[in-house]
């Protein structure tokens, strides 16, 4: 019999279902977010923050992004770490929990822009639940591992900053007095940089050089940024609490800037020496979110100058920031790691006690080649006309590009779909035929 | 054990049969990616020994790979006991890729 030898990642996966509704959910707030961004491209060109706006972006934070993450975690934190999630029933009620608070919030915010009406309070009393549970099943589960590398230090830190934003998000609905000390900055920054940018720079970190196929790299880059981004944004929320003026603010900026350029340097070695040379549909779209990162942190940078350019270059600039990492980075880099994890789970559950009886299709093979390729044009026109629409304050263009995003997500919902509902093929395997083994005393 | 480099006849058969299967992320298959390190054929004692690794630690299919080799192993030499051993050591490195596997990753996956 095969050993199943200790720190093989599959005997210590989660069930299926505790994964794949996350990924299910995830895609369809990804449609919800775009047809909000066709109602929201008025408020873009003309304020930073409207009931509009504020509903479009928790979509996409909770519904597409963290939902996302939240399911790939417990997929990738038994592999990372070795050991088995700590406890599946909180994972599935984490699910629950994230999945009813993010409607309730969304509504609330589009009808009663920060009104503490009941549903916005019992929305994000459900987030904050939800996150509660997910943070204390990282950290339960990280506790058991024996793997203390800084990629899994990068993941439970992120726990931790996400269990503060949303915990300042609800008190900032529930005590609106403490926005006078900047906490809509620090809520929205301790989620940016906290939560989704410390958690990608160390999942990635992990997953972008395994699948290129890069050795050597310079791991000292992944440590440095460690400490640059969660010192930078320690700086900066103390910045902001204290209403610090704008060059401490750029300061602070620019040191979270210089840890993300660390983190882009390490991938990017990844990149050039990477054995796969041509990329698949995951990795063209992986690739294509570090490009997109830059016009983030470009933004950002201006950003920080708050309104030292005037107030039209620091409007522009922080819509941006914001709209490029959401619906640029993040959202690019999601559509890609999709096709590098969902079909693993499903080929697993359907074909791991098929393999060596039977031909299996492979992981690639479970979703359309032309239906990925499409939604890689899309997005990427998508997000051009997004970017001009924003630039030149043209709503018409914002809408043209809500349109074909939503074509996007649409198409990238077709494929997960199939992915999902992929049914068992099996053929006959075909083998050399061996030369007839000569008969012995022993036979 | 016999290395890759040092094979009979009859364990050539064997990593031909392991040929058959590829790492489903990749492609390409586990033969040509470097992973078997060692195959024995012990005819007296009727058993087939594998010694082989996986290309990263977090390989989410490596369980999937090593119950593959067995059972393909396996089919094809009925009354024999196979065992399959994945080890760490030595650290796969992209230099154990074969040049037809370098092809196959370059001509793209």
């Amino acid at each position: 019999m095969a050993k199943m030898q200790a720190g093989l990642s599959t005997k210590n996966a989660p069930s299926p279902k505790v994964v794949l509704p996350h990924y299910a959910y995830a895609a369809f707030a990804f449609i919800a977010a775009s047809i909000l961004l066709y109602f929201s491209a008025n408020d873009l060109i003309s304020t930073t923050l409207s009931p509009k706006i504020l509903s479009m972006v928790h979509v996409l934070v909770l519904g597409w992004a963290s939902m996302m993450i939240f399911g790939a975690l417990y997929q990738l934190i038994p592999v990372v770490m070795e050991i088995k999630l700590y406890s599946e029933k909180l994972a599935m009620a984490s699910f629950i929990l994230l999945g009813i608070g993010t409607p309730l919030m969304a509504i609330s915010f589009w009808t009663s822009f920060i009104g503490a009406t009941i549903m916005m309070i019992a929305g994000g009393t459900l987030v904050l639940l939800s996150v509660l549970l997910f943070v204390i099943n990282t950290l339960l589960s990280a506790r058991k591992s024996d793997i203390k590398s800084i990629e899994n230090r990068f993941i439970v830190t992120s726990g931790f900053w996400l269990l503060i934003a949303v915990s300042y998000g609800l008190l900032m609905i529930i005590h609106p007095n403490i926005l006078s000390h900047n906490s809509l900055q620090i809520h929205i920054h301790l989620g940016i940089i906290g939560w989704f940018m410390t958690l990608i720079v160390g999942v990635a970190s992990v997953l972008m050089p395994m699948f290129f196929i890069s050795h050597q790299l310079n791991r000292k880059y992944l440590t440095a940024a460690y400490w640059v981004i969660n010192g930078g944004l320690l700086f900066l929320l103390v910045s902001f609490y204290l209403k610090a003026n704008t060059y401490i603010i750029v300061a602070a900026a620019t040191t979270i800037i210089v840890g993300f350029i660390l983190f882009i340097k390490y991938n990017y070695d990844a990149y050039k020496k990477r054995l796969r040379r041509k990329l698949d549909i995951g990795m063209k779209h992986s690739v294509l979110a570090f490009v997109l990162l830059f016009i983030t942190l470009t933004a950002a940078f201006i950003s920080a100058f708050g309104d030292a350019f005037g107030n039209v270059v620091m409007h522009r600039a922080i819509v941006i920031y914001g709209i490029s990492l959401f619906f640029g980075f993040i959202t690019s880099l999601i559509l890609g790691q999709m096709y590098k994890t969902l079909p693993f789970i499903i080929w697993l559950k359907l074909y791991q006690d098929k393999v060596g009886k039977f031909k299996t299709p492979l992981p690639a093979d479970m979703h359309s080649q032309k239906v990925a390729d499409l939604h890689y044009q899309s997005f990427v026109t998508a997000f051009v006309i997004l970017l001009a629409g924003l630039l030149f304050s043209s709503v018409l263009l914002i809408k043209i590009a809500a349109i074909l995003m939503l074509i996007t997500a649409l198409l990238y919902t077709y494929n997960t779909i199939k992915v999902l509902a992929h049914k068992e093929k099996l053929e006959p395997l075909v083998f050399p035929k061996p030369k007839p083994i000569p008969k012995t005393k022993a036979n | 054990m016999a290395t890759i480099n040092n094979l009979s006849e009859q364990e050539k058969e064997i990593l031909e049969i392991i040929k058959t299967i590829p790492d489903p992320e990749v492609g390409v298959n586990i033969v040509d990616l470097g992973l078997i390190y060692e195959v024995s054929y012990n005819e007296t004692d009727r058993r087939i020994d594998i010694k082989m690794t996986l290309s990263a630690r977090g390989c989410p299919v490596g369980d999937a790979i090593l119950q593959q080799v067995q059972t393909v192993v396996s089919n094809m030499y009925p009354g024999f006991y196979v065992d399959v051993d994945l080890v760490w050591e030595p650290a796969w490195t992209p230099e154990l890729i074969t040049e037809d596997g370098k092809a196959a990753l370059d001509g793209g996956f």
